[in-house]
């Protein structure tokens, strides 16, 4: 019975080769692009899974808030961590944390060589006891216990070493330290939230800090991981009011509250301050499922509408088979063994689309997916289960329609006729309009969304300032010098520096302004900065003055705040503000100037109270002065890339030169919802075509139905825009109908997405247009196309079909 | 064999009411050969669809081998057929996608025959339609009388007690028009009970005994003496 089945329905796919290929195709590349994000989200989803002991991990969160101004930090205090350990011995069984030093590059040298290292940490000994990496040399129980040793993978073992073992061997660190390698590990996998080539014992840095490390329980730079013993997170985290009570300063007592954070929570979940790399979205994985999803159901009514609407092909097949004793279940048994057999054969070709199209797919999505993944066993059943799935959900709407087939009838050929019409057909290919118009729209809006942020007016300028990382660099112990050096260049209009990039990330500062108690510090989000700052970006002032080189009180006294610290403060006026007193670490500073909001972070996040800084003491200048900013005329940038790396050069020797244009780095903000916008746009382009093949199917097969009505109207006299127009008034309908069902949709869906930006950008009604308009130009151009076949025909030939 | 008691058809469509079968009564006993003529759209094909379970009579009773049919369900009525009915359609119906083989074989299928034994009956019948030098073909490749024999091989492969032919010589020329009729009195001297509804009155007269229908009511039955 089975081997009469297959049979069957490989000479059926084979007889109706236009209809088959329709639905192989619209199958494969939906099996196909389903797959793809399939696997995308189980990368993502995947994050961090690869620990052993991840379930137990957890990232402990400082929350910092003064009257709603502060940070949520996902890095803590230095000491936190082994205090934890020592205070509830019963619940942590192991801490470690991780310190970049708040740089974002590290000197490495070995030998000629010398790399800026992006990836480059402290840990704690216990480091490697907590995250189990593969060990290629080396002990992950003991590889950091000394001071100066450190772990490096196995690409940075390539890169320094070649082919020779590394163990032993030394790196030097900021030409400062001689590390000796003491392990070797495999690279951490992709899917991990921060990835590291060095990791080097964090004791080693107990002789910069003079001995021991920070013992402050203010600055918190290091990223605390606790191992928490099984179940115990919970009560671990009542314990977090009375610890801060017993160690934190009594002005933050009341201002600073702790929680863990699962590390598995981190890559999807995690939007706190001071991330160590930026993190993906949770609900950008559910936008994409959705799109992946309707993307296979279009395919599907696909083959719903073409299986149904060329049924009569079969009627008399069925009712022959009734007649000779087959029951209905048996009949659905075939369909859905047709339908099955279709599905496979299109997973075999989406297998070959994914091979072609996987290494454009990684770029796109940012991922290092491999086909090697098919080989596990869980893949492969997933992929073999999706087509499965899609086999018996496109069969089982067909089936349940085919067999009800009347045998009498089905001879008579009344299901002709019944073939024609098809409320449920219309409704489905009504569905397929609605999804396509919903998708359109909406990715018009994200990508109009990402455009809006990257071209948003931040309140600063964005365009042809070029930064260089200078920390720990001479050029940083002597700014100015360096900065008199470009200024000698015509096409160099002005230079600053700064301790974080503007608009991407700032640090919070510790104030006291006048008015408060004397215990009442508050944190402030706050950006270090040097001279010709508001100018380089072109940050306007409000009230006031910038800061003035010639005036020699301004570095310790004098600070900027910009408008919405005036208003957090409660102060009148702009002018009200100047002259007012902070306190802070320094001493006693004023303000000397009112600038106008800018957003300090991502556009995800509204604007705050927010303070610009001058620090005059060597070191700390030298500890805040992290990239230099120089603004150049437009049409010399390459000039003067050359130009600064030529002034580099003589200022650091040895010490590569790394350079970034601002609005690069400011559109990594949204490297998360560009993707998304991208992974859309090819999804719903995807989508339109798979729906334009099975809608091209529909109306070809509608054409043949009437080929004699049409040939009755031809020697009548109907002119070829008739025959348009008789072809596609039913779809025109269709389409209205979906654009009523779609724009309200659509409209809740974009609110709720716009709700996710502190800056979304107005609702697009062009957007909406647009979409109708695709979807009406859709119908019309397929049915307009068909209509021109038909009309050539020859009508005496067409007058005798039947 | 089959016996039906006052039976009627009405057909309901949208507007119209149309009555194809009114109060029809008769008796056809095991091994009879009974053809069933009148003029189109007389209720010939209405009634052959009742007598061979694939429709229900709207008002009367129809009883088919002591089973009282007349308003049992389509699972019910699709047993007792593929147990015991073969059908030889005008058009041959054949499924053009399958083989003189597979063609012949599909009711053996649904009977659940294991594939040894269909085979073995399949070949048996094919041979004595003379048809099984064609078995590899696809209906489209035979000539008519071919496609009837086959269609007639199809009917009798599961020995049904019962064969109901719907004019099944209408597609064919003379001389394969006889064959195929002879076909039907050889069955029919063999046991098999033969109901066949004909235009042709040379096709009738191998016959037992005509029923001859005109609008919908039994105008006569004629005794055949042969």
């Amino acid at each position: 019975m089975w081997l009469n089945y297959f049979k069957i329905a490989c000479r059926n796919l084979i007889k109706h080769k236009f209809y088959t290929s329709l639905n192989v195709i619209g199958l494969a590349i939906g099996i196909a692009s389903f797959i793809l994000i399939w696997l995308y989200i189980l990368d993502e989803l995947s994050y961090d899974r690869h620990y052993r002991k991840a379930e137990n991990i957890y990232r402990l969160v400082n929350v910092y808030d003064f009257e709603g101004v502060g940070e949520n930090s996902a890095s803590s205090p230095f000491p936190v961590a082994w205090t934890l350990k020592s205070d509830y011995p019963g619940m942590v069984e192991n801490v470690t944390r991780v310190f970049n030093r708040q740089v974002p590059r590290t000197l490495i040298e070995h030998n000629d060589k010398s790399y800026n290292e992006r990836r480059f940490f402290f840990g704690d000994s216990t480091f490697f006891k907590i995250f189990d990496v593969p060990f290629i040399y080396g002990d992950p129980y003991t590889a950091l216990n000394e001071i100066n040793s450190v772990v490096i993978s196995q690409s940075a073992a390539c890169k320094y070493f070649g082919d020779s073992v590394p163990m032993g061997k030394t790196i030097r660190f900021e030409k400062m330290l001689d590390l000796k390698v003491t392990g070797v590990i495999r690279d951490v996998p992709g899917n991990s939230h921060f990835q590291f080539d060095m990791m080097a014992s964090l004791s080693s840095l107990r002789k910069m800090y003079g001995g021991s490390l920070p013992k402050t329980w203010v600055w918190n730079p290091c990223w605390t991981y606790l191992l928490v013993k099984p179940g115990m997170a919970d009560k671990l985290e009542t314990n977090f009011p009375a610890f801060i009570q017993k160690y934190f300063y009594d002005a933050e007592k009341e201002h600073v509250s702790l929680y863990l954070q699962p590390l598995l929570d981190i890559h999807l979940k995690s939007t706190l301050d001071y991330e160590i790399e930026p993190n993906g979205n949770i609900s950008y994985l559910y936008i994409l499922g959705s799109i992946a999803f309707f993307l296979l159901i279009i395919a599907i009514i696909n083959y719903f509408n073409l299986a149904t609407a060329t049924s009569a092909n079969r009627a008399r097949e069925i009712g022959i088979k009734k007649v000779f004793g087959a029951t209905r279940v048996q009949l659905m048994v075939q369909f859905l063994t047709e339908s099955l057999l279709m599905a496979l054969f299109a997973l075999f070709i989406a297998l070959m689309l994914i091979e072609f199209t996987l290494p454009t797919f990684n770029v796109l999505a940012g991922k290092q997916i491999d086909l090697y993944r098919f080989t596990n066993a869980f893949y492969l059943l997933g992929v073999i289960g999706i087509a499965t799935l899609t086999g018996l959900l496109a069969g089982s709407y067909p089936a349940f329609f085919l067999s009800s087939f009347n045998p009498i009838e089905s001879f008579k050929g009344k299901i002709r006729k019944g073939a024609r019409s098809g409320t449920a057909r219309k409704a489905l290919v009504v569905i397929q309009f609605v999804v396509s118009i919903i998708l359109v729209i909406i990715t018009l809006n994200i990508f109009r969304q990402v455009s809006f942020m990257k071209n948003a007016d931040t309140g600063f300028s964005k365009q042809d300032i070029l930064l260089v990382p200078i920390s720990n660099t001479m050029i940083s112990r002597n700014f100015e010098g360096f900065k008199n050096e470009l200024l000698q260049n015509p096409h160099v209009k002005s230079v600053t520096a700064m301790d974080d990039i503007l608009g991407v990330a700032h640090n919070t500062h510790e104030f006291r302004p006048e008015g408060l108690p004397d215990d009442n510090w508050q944190f402030y989000p706050a950006l270090v900065v040097r001279y010709d700052f508001l100018k380089t970006f072109d940050i306007k002032l409000l009230a006031g003055r910038d800061y003035n080189e010639s005036m020699k009180t301004d570095p310790e006294k004098g600070m900027l705040i910009n408008e919405a610290m005036v208003k957090h403060l409660g102060w009148k006026s702009y002018q009200e503000a100047l002259g007012k007193r902070f306190s802070s670490l320094q001493g006693e500073e004023r303000v000397i100037g009112v600038f106008t909001n800018f957003n300090a972070t991502s556009l995800h996040q509204p604007v705050g109270p927010f303070v610009l800084n001058i620090k005059e003491t060597p070191g700390v200048i030298r500890f805040f002065l992290k990239y230099a900013a120089i603004k150049v005329d437009p049409g010399s940038r390459q000039e003067v890339v050359h130009f600064v790396e030529d002034r580099w050069d003589s200022w650091e020797k040895g010490r590569p030169f790394e350079y970034s244009w601002f609005d690069h780095e400011l559109a990594k903000l949204y490297a998360g919802e560009e993707i998304l916008g991208l992974l859309a746009l090819v999804l719903t382009m995807i989508i339109i075509f798979i729906a334009a093949l099975g809608l091209y199917g529909l109306v070809a097969f509608m054409a043949l139905q009437r080929t004699r009505e049409i040939g009755i109207r031809r020697v009548m006299g109907a002119t070829e825009f008739s025959l348009i127009k008789l072809l596609s008034v039913e779809f025109i309908w269709l389409v209205i109908v979906a654009i009523a069902i779609a724009f309200p949709l659509t409209w809740l869906l974009i609110d709720y997405w716009r709700s996710y930006f502190a800056y979304a950008m107005p609702l697009q009604w062009s957007s909406f247009l647009i979409g109708g308009l695709a979807a009406f130009l859709l119908a019309m151009f397929i049915t307009t196309v068909r209509a021109l076949v038909a009309s050539k025909a020859n009508p005496v030939d067409t007058i005798k079909y039947e | 064999m089959i016996k039906s008691v006052d039976l009627t058809r009405i057909f309901l469509t949208e507007e119209v009411e149309t009555t194809a079968l009114r109060q029809v009564t008769f008796d056809i006993k095991q091994g009879e050969f009974v053809a069933i003529m009148g003029p189109s759209g007389c209720g010939k094909s209405t009634l052959l669809n009742i007598i061979g379970l694939l429709d229900n009579p709207t008002k009367g009773k129809y009883i088919f081998l002591d089973h009282d049919v007349t308003n049992s369900s389509e699972r019910q009525r699709a047993k007792l057929r593929k147990q015991n009915i073969g059908f030889v359609f005008q058009n041959f119906n054949l499924i053009d996608e399958l083989t003189v083989f597979e063609n012949v074989e599909m009711p053996l299928i649904y009977l659940g025959i294991p594939t040894k034994e269909r085979k073995q009956r399949v070949e048996e019948v094919l041979e004595q339609m003379q048809i099984s030098h064609r078995k590899k073909h696809f209906p489209g490749q035979l000539s008519g009388g071919q496609q009837q024999r086959v269609a007639v091989a199809r009917a009798v492969v599961s020995n049904p007690k019962l064969i109901l032919a719907d004019e099944p010589t209408g597609n064919l020329d003379s001389a394969n028009g006889e064959e195929v009729m002879n076909l039907l009195s050889d069955l029919n001297r063999k046991g098999t009970t033969i109901i066949m509804v004909t235009h042709s009155q040379r096709d009738a007269e191998y016959s037992h005994r005509i029923i001859r229908l005109f609008d919908g009511q039994i105008l006569v039955e004629n005794f055949q003496s042969n």
